[in-house]
């Protein structure tokens, strides 16, 4: 062949081995990896890195955080964890869905399980353990709704907004006294920002408190049944009540677009939301005066439950799996624990952090310690939760999209959701 | 058989000629025989068997095809993805050929190029971006559209949250990420065809029309035919924008085969099903396109 | 339909005359017409680039306001962009998408060119099947592929690295369907006459052909280069470290599970496309050059 055939293959020969090289050599200073995919909070997911300086300092290994973009995690975790080699050694997820679903978590050591179980609150027990053994660390506090109010917008329809509501009767008239309809009777000032947009996963997920205020819960509690449960006459009140407000009290609307945007733009007087959100409205709505409440209760108290349990995991077949676990000794202390959720603005886990001046001086003090006082609401750790939780709250879109009677479309969702579970 | 052999060993100058034409073609089936074509194959081994909690699974034959189409959400999902179809590829063919047209005709090159970038930045785009900023646009409350057709009188639409509108919006933002693609393949086929064809029809007396009808489209006929086959199967994939922003909703009313079959496997955890899902787009694509090659494929020879 | 005795005559191969002067000034008008016609339509696909650079220049609560207003507070708010660099490396995001799409383009390039004149000029058994089987790759969910896929890039080591990245994307179907169409209309008689000069098939190869298909080439390389840019879902499962992310995954970054930081969004997708624009700007002077010098018109 020619000359110039040859030096062009040589050249392409090169490029290619430059190119298969990874970005770092496997020779460099040793490190365990930790993905998490809670990209809304950079600072906290930093502090692992930081903090892992003073832990390179004893054990020789740095700490490396990945952020992975929410939008697809689920299959670039999935692949990486049967891929075994390019898997990290700690990530965070939800435990009944990568230790339960999958086998792909590796059981906390027992010191560090008395550590957590001392200091967790205790309706935060519960997170992180799959068939009664613990294999993660619940990151998130407050991760259950609290009633978001514009004191301004409640002072002008004459309510006190120093004394939110405590029963849904109260607060169904609050909502009504709050709401501002225009000439053609189209409200331009809802009481209730409500979501009805979006994956049906985070519908349920912002019904659930109403369900279980009317004393109804979405599966049996061995989480086994749906029927009786999902269908119930409880479930069937509260949904009738929850798409009673669009549809013939007009306290919530589906023309003004997500909550968090109405709440901001004061079109919506209330609305129910966790604890990081006021962080946003700060961000976002400077300029308004909100006051954060405990939910109000009806039959039964809605109390702190949650769809989406964070916790922090070690991975099974991870080859430094004992070097994660002495990282996580090194940070589980109520010292740390305050530190890398305060740098982000969050509430931090441990009970004994939670009456430190950072928690006191939240404008969510109050309204956690009260959510906290009631009784803990049913759970729905399964790992079809998110199949379940859909076919759930396609019937709540559905009844609020006018599809369908609440009994009919209930049923139709608890057939689907026992052939998911028999499944 | 023998065929293969005289190309290995070839006897004749077309013998030559074959095996030649092969050898051009190897490195392309190479490549995709080993990226694509065996996990295609794994992919359809697993709509074989369902997977069990702890990982592993179980051959279950075609108890998974029955079960993914019996299921009405499979189908209605169907139902939206060929909705969102009908909508957006004779839209953006019909759109992007009269554009190219158009733009074949401007005298001067700098608008020309100014215009073609124009409506070739969408494509220039990520999906995901030019979708969140479209659902920013039809914002009920923030958004620009529902602002602009105020000044006409128009009251606040829903868009993206109405069930009877969230397709046909979905079906806008196909046409306006694809247009400027197609747009390029015609412009660049219209500027090979000779200036003189069309000089001979003007003497002719032809219309516009008849020029349009007897010269341009036929010559352009491969071209619509391969954008009419890549604009379906684009759109009849369509994943990223949707599930960017309305993420099926609202009551699943948006909801696609391939945002379904996402969520079968990575959030419900059923490889199987979403593998059976994956079957059935490919074999329908399959068919369509071969139906579509079939039909309007005009070979001529030069 | 009216009979064409010139434009069949002209078709079959016969040199064609010129065109009377009325015909010329009535072409002009419609010229004019037509042009401000596509000029608006321009304007329309090009108003939410505007929107999104406006954007770029709000701050959150500005975004949100209502009435909207369209202009910014202030024209000069670059905080958006200098909270974008801060937060994340964008120029070495950028670096890197600028690689890999290099890389995919023009490998797509070489190999589509060749697969494609293979196709178009020769005929050899299962030659339809074969391309029929290329475009079918296509038509394969890339979602149900992805962990497959990474399973065997991970077995090549292939993990977070350049040639990860691009490996799905070395071929392009579109490629070998584009040059296909391309090279089918390159009369026959100019590869016989080379080959009855004695020029071997790969010569042929690259002085007949892919001369004459510039325009393609060009088409081919602007629109894989710009497909690769926007990859998302591949550069997600196979790149970890923050030093080999792309650009999509940068942009990602200011969306999350609960909301869309737009103002940050929006800055980001302009520093984004800004890139490409020029690539295709310039690039696009190139096609035309090449149609004009490559004498394919008569």
């Amino acid at each position: 062949m020619r000359r110039s055939t040859w030096v062009t293959l040589a050249v392409l020969a090169v490029a290619l081995v430059v190119l298969a090289l990874p970005s770092q050599t496997p020779a460099q200073q040793k490190k365990i990896v930790m993905w998490t995919h809670w990209d809304q909070n950079p600072e906290f997911n930093k502090w692992y890195a930081t903090k892992g300086k003073d832990f390179a300092a004893k054990s020789g290994f740095d700490v490396e955080v990945v952020t992975v973009p929410y939008q697809g995690y689920e299959a670039k975790y999935l692949a990486a964890f049967m891929g075994r080699s390019g898997a990290p050694d700690m990530f965070m997820g939800m435990t009944h869905h990568w230790c339960g679903q999958y086998d792909f978590c590796d059981k906390i050591p027992d010191d560090l399980v008395k550590t957590w179980e001392a200091n967790l609150p205790k309706y935060m027990v519960p997170i992180g353990k799959w068939k009664g053994v613990r294999y993660g660390m619940p990151i998130e506090h407050g991760n259950f709704q609290m009633m978001y109010l514009n004191a301004d917008l409640f002072k002008k329809a004459g309510l006190n907004p120093d004394r939110p509501p405590k029963t849904f009767d109260e607060w169904h008239a609050a909502m009504k006294k709050v709401t501002v309809l225009d000439a053609k009777g189209e409200a331009t000032q809802v009481g209730f920002g409500l979501r009805h947009a979006g994956h049906p996963v985070g519908i349920t997920d912002k019904f659930l408190p109403f369900a279980h205020a009317f004393g109804a819960r979405m599966l049996s509690p061995e989480l086994d049944k749906a029927t009786g449960f999902a269908n119930g006459p409880a479930m069937v009140e509260a949904l009738t009540f929850f798409g009673n407000l669009v549809l013939k009290d007009k306290v919530a609307s589906l023309t003004l677009g997500t909550p968090e945007d109405s709440f901001a733009q004061k079109r919506a007087a209330s609305m129910f939301r966790e604890s990081w959100f006021f962080g946003w409205v700060k961000k976002n709505a400077p300029d308004i005066n909100f006051k954060v409440a405990a939910l109000p209760c009806g039959k039964a108290c809605p109390g702190a439950g949650q769809l989406f349990p964070w916790t922090n995991l070690v991975y099974k077949n991870s080859p430094n799996k004992q070097v994660a676990w002495e990282f996580f000794r090194f940070i589980s202390n109520a010292k740390d624990d305050l530190e890398q959720h305060q740098l982000q603005g969050i509430l931090p886990v441990w009970t004994v952090n939670q009456e430190s001046q950072y928690v006191k001086s939240r404008p969510d003090y109050q309204a956690v310690k009260d959510m906290l006082a009631q009784p803990v609401p049913p759970n729905y750790f399964h790992p079809k939760s998110n199949e379940l939780a859909t076919a759930f709250g396609e019937a709540v879109v559905g009844f609020l999209y006018g599809k369908g009677q609440p009994k009919a479309l209930l049923d139709e969702a608890a057939n689907k959701m026992d052939r998911i579970l028999k499944d | 058989m023998r065929q293969w052999l005289r190309i290995a060993l070839p006897k004749s100058y077309m013998d030559r000629q074959r095996r030649a034409g092969f050898l051009f073609v190897l490195p392309a089936l190479l490549f995709f025989g080993s990226v694509f074509l065996l996990p295609l194959a794994q992919s359809v081994v697993h709509s074989f068997y369902r997977t069990v909690p702890g990982g592993g699974s179980r051959f279950v034959g075609l108890r998974l095809y029955e079960k993914v189409f019996t299921d009405s959400i499979f189908w209605a999902a169907v139902h939206n993805t060929l909705h969102l179809l009908f909508m957006s590829v004779p839209t953006v063919v019909v759109c992007s050929l009269a554009i190219a047209l158009g733009l074949n005709r401007i005298a001067s090159l700098k608008w020309r190029n100014v215009w073609a970038a124009m409506y070739f930045l969408p494509f220039a785009t990520s999906l995901v971006a030019a979708a969140l900023i479209w659902q920013w646009i039809y914002h009920p409350v923030y958004g620009f559209l529902n602002y602009a057709l105020s000044f006409v009188g128009i009251p606040p639409q829903k868009w993206l949250q109405s069930l009877s509108q969230v397709r046909p919006s979905i079906a806008f933002v196909n046409v306006w990420v694809r247009i400027g693609f197609d747009t390029m393949i015609f412009l660049a086929a219209l500027q090979s065809i000779p200036e003189e064809y069309y000089e001979a029809a003007g003497i002719d007396g032809a219309s516009a029309f008849q020029r349009l009808r007897h010269i341009t489209l036929p010559l352009l006929n491969p071209q619509i035919l391969m954008v009419c086959i890549l604009e379906l199967i684009f759109n009849f994939k369509i994943f990223d924008q949707v599930y960017a922003t309305t993420q099926g909703g609202p009551a699943s009313a948006s909801q696609t085969v391939i945002m379904l079959l996402y969520d079968t496997a990575f959030k419900y955890f059923r490889f199987g099903d979403a593998s059976v899902m994956a079957v059935f787009v490919f074999i329908t694509l399959l068919v369509v396109t071969l139906l579509q090659w079939r039909i309007f494929r005009k070979p001529v020879e030069y | 339909m009216a009979n064409l005795p010139e434009t069949r005559r002209v078709l079959a191969g016969a040199p064609g005359k010129a065109a009377p002067r009325s015909l010329t000034l009535r072409r002009a008008y419609t010229r004019w017409l037509i042009g401000l016609a596509v000029a608006c339509g321009a304007i329309t696909v090009f108003f939410p680039f505007f929107w999104m650079a406006v954007t770029s220049l709000k701050t959150p609560p500005e975004i949100i306001r209502v009435p909207l207003q369209i202009a910014p507070d202030s024209w000069f708010n670059l905080n958006n962009y200098r909270e974008v660099f801060q937060r994340e490396p964008f120029i070495r995001y950028l670096f890197n998408t600028a690689l890999v799409a290099s890389i995919a383009a023009l490998s797509s390039l070489v190999v589509s060119s060749l697969a494609g004149y293979g196709f178009a000029k020769f005929h050899f058994p299962g030659r339809d099947a074969f391309f029929l089987a290329i475009v079918a790759i296509l038509m394969v969910p890339f979602q149900s592929v992805v962990v497959p896929l990474y399973l065997w890039v991970n077995r090549f080591g292939l993990l977070d690295t350049y040639l990860g990245i691009v490996a799905p994307d070395l071929v392009s179907v579109f490629g070998v369907f584009l040059m296909r169409q391309a090279i089918e209309v390159i009369p026959n008689d100019y590869m016989d006459a080379a080959r009855i000069d004695g020029c071997g098939e790969l010569g042929i190869f690259f002085k007949v052909v892919l001369p004459s298909v510039k325009p393609a080439m060009a088409t081919l390389l602007i629109i894989k280069f710009m497909w690769n840019w926007n990859e998302f879902f591949w550069p997600l499962v196979v790149v970890n470290s923050p030093s080999m992310r792309v650009v999509t995954i940068g942009l990602m970054s200011f969306t999350n599970i609960y909301f869309i930081e737009y103002n940050l969004l929006t800055a980001a997708a302009v520093i984004s496309i800004l890139p490409i624009l020029l690539i295709f700007l310039t690039l696009q002077r190139w096609v035309v050059q090449a149609v004009v010098m490559s004498g394919l018109k008569g």
